[in-house]
């Protein structure tokens, strides 16, 4: 039986008065959301409510971050958000991009290279330097926003004052690293030989399917939390 | 001459089956066949070849699945649904277009037209292979030349080189020049001496 309200069509509907444990019986998936908010377990009983107020959170922004990755169609309304309250979102934002890093793109890497193993040399070179590319202009993307974007919305944060009007200069800048995954994803199913193990082949399939999905919602949280929170405050000038 | 777009009615309905018919005369679409049976149609499917089949709604409204998996020889045809009953929406999806008995030839023949256009260009459809003169312009791209000198050497417009590397992405699921580069390698269209990664 279900332990959640849902509605007309079957889908989940989150508040704060669930239980945290609730919340994963919607989607084991948002564990990973914790993790980077570094809520730490044993999560008992407690409700959304109570967690947030634990962690100094604001309800609100944790239920939408949860609703992106949940709802595919879901667009966040974020009139009720104060800047400050991003500060949660940086540091979710900053974890992922650590993972990406440190597990999700190296694993991607092996992966390719455990299921070229049987191609010939110059197949599995011309492979690994395009996913290198690729892996190049992910890490340029990431560094950019971690030495520009992030430090800009943290002076806001921490001395509550605009002096500068740059948030719209970043959204501008800011580059699309799913195309190239995707041709990836194009490579691995339809082009590569046939000497490739489908095992590996599979296994490798999910972690890119994995990252195509999480940069997407990435860039999301960015561009529809992040990015209208902070213009609003350099409109308004807090 | 251009040629005839064949068309095979399936409609329990003389009346219903006669009209299309007559609707057609004098346009470009051949009414090669006509049944009541859609079994019958996918029996001699081979020696009919119809580009269209135009279903009556009756046929599939108690189908369980969508009518691409229900007869997957149907898989490359283009699929008219006839409406003549109130049809579900999982149904309606499966089709290309769909037209109602009281729409006017005209309207009859505009959604043909674009079911058969949309066919054209759907993902689903037969052929991923690409023709030989995308390949030319995909060796081209993947060798880094630009649209307007990829035109100017294959003596082309810059707007069908454009046209061409639609297709291309369309078909092979690739979209950056990188990604292509590696298809034209992985597929011997190319050699790793002619390009620097």
């Amino acid at each position: 039986m279900k332990s959640y309200i849902t509605d007309t069509r079957n889908r989940a509907i989150l508040s704060k008065d669930m239980k945290i444990i609730e919340l994963l019986d919607v989607d084991y998936r948002l564990l990973s959301i914790f993790q980077r908010l570094d809520i730490q377990l044993p999560y008992g009983d407690i409700s959304v409510e109570e967690m947030c107020d634990r962690y100094d959170m604001s309800i609100e922004l944790f239920l939408m971050i949860c609703r992106v990755y949940i709802e595919s169609d879901y667009r966040p309304e974020v009139e009720r958000l104060k800047v400050q309250d991003l500060s949660h979102l940086l540091k979710y934002l900053r974890a992922s991009h650590q993972y990406y890093l440190e597990s999700l793109i190296p694993r991607i890497a092996r992966g390719i290279e455990q299921v070229l193993q049987l191609c010939e040399k110059s197949q599995r070179a011309i492979l690994q330097r395009f996913y290198s590319g690729y892996v190049d202009d992910v890490k340029a993307h990431l560094r950019y926003e971690e030495n520009q974007m992030f430090p800009y919305v943290e002076s806001i944060i921490e001395s509550g004052i605009v002096d500068q009007v740059k948030m719209g200069d970043f959204v501008d800048n800011h580059t699309d690293i799913c195309d190239k995954i995707d041709d990836i994803k194009s490579i691995v199913i339809k082009y590569l030989p046939e000497s490739c193990s489908t095992q590996q082949r599979c296994d490798l399939l999910f972690d890119i399917f994995a990252l195509r999905e999480e940069l997407a919602k990435h860039t999301m949280l960015e561009m529809t939390i992040l990015a209208p929170v902070v213009i609003n405050s350099e409109f308004g000038r807090l | 001459m251009k040629r005839l777009v064949r068309v095979a009615v399936v409609e329990p309905s003389d009346i219903i089956c006669e009209g299309v018919k007559s609707l057609f005369v004098g346009s470009e679409y051949d009414v090669v066949c006509t049944t009541t049976n859609i079994n019958h149609l996918i029996d001699r499917l081979p020696t009919y070849s119809p580009d269209v089949v135009i279903v009556g709604s009756q046929l599939v409204a108690n189908l369980s699945q969508g009518v691409r998996y229900a007869y997957p020889n149907l898989q490359g045809v283009v699929l008219i649904l006839l409406s003549t009953t109130v049809c579900d929406d999982e149904i309606v999806r499966y089709f290309d277009n769909v037209v109602n008995i009281y729409d006017s030839r005209e309207q009859i023949l505009r959604k043909m037209e674009s079911a058969i256009e949309q066919n054209q260009t759907n993902p689903y459809s037969d052929s991923h292979d690409l023709s030989e003169r995308e390949r030319d312009v995909l060796v081209l791209v993947a060798k880094g030349m630009a649209n307007k000198e990829i035109a100017d050497k294959l003596n082309i417009s810059i707007h069908t080189v454009m046209s061409h590397r639609k297709n291309i992405a369309h078909k092979t699921g690739i979209k950056s020049v990188a990604g292509l580069t590696v298809y034209a390698l992985l597929n011997n269209l190319l050699d790793a001496a002619d390009v620097n990664m």
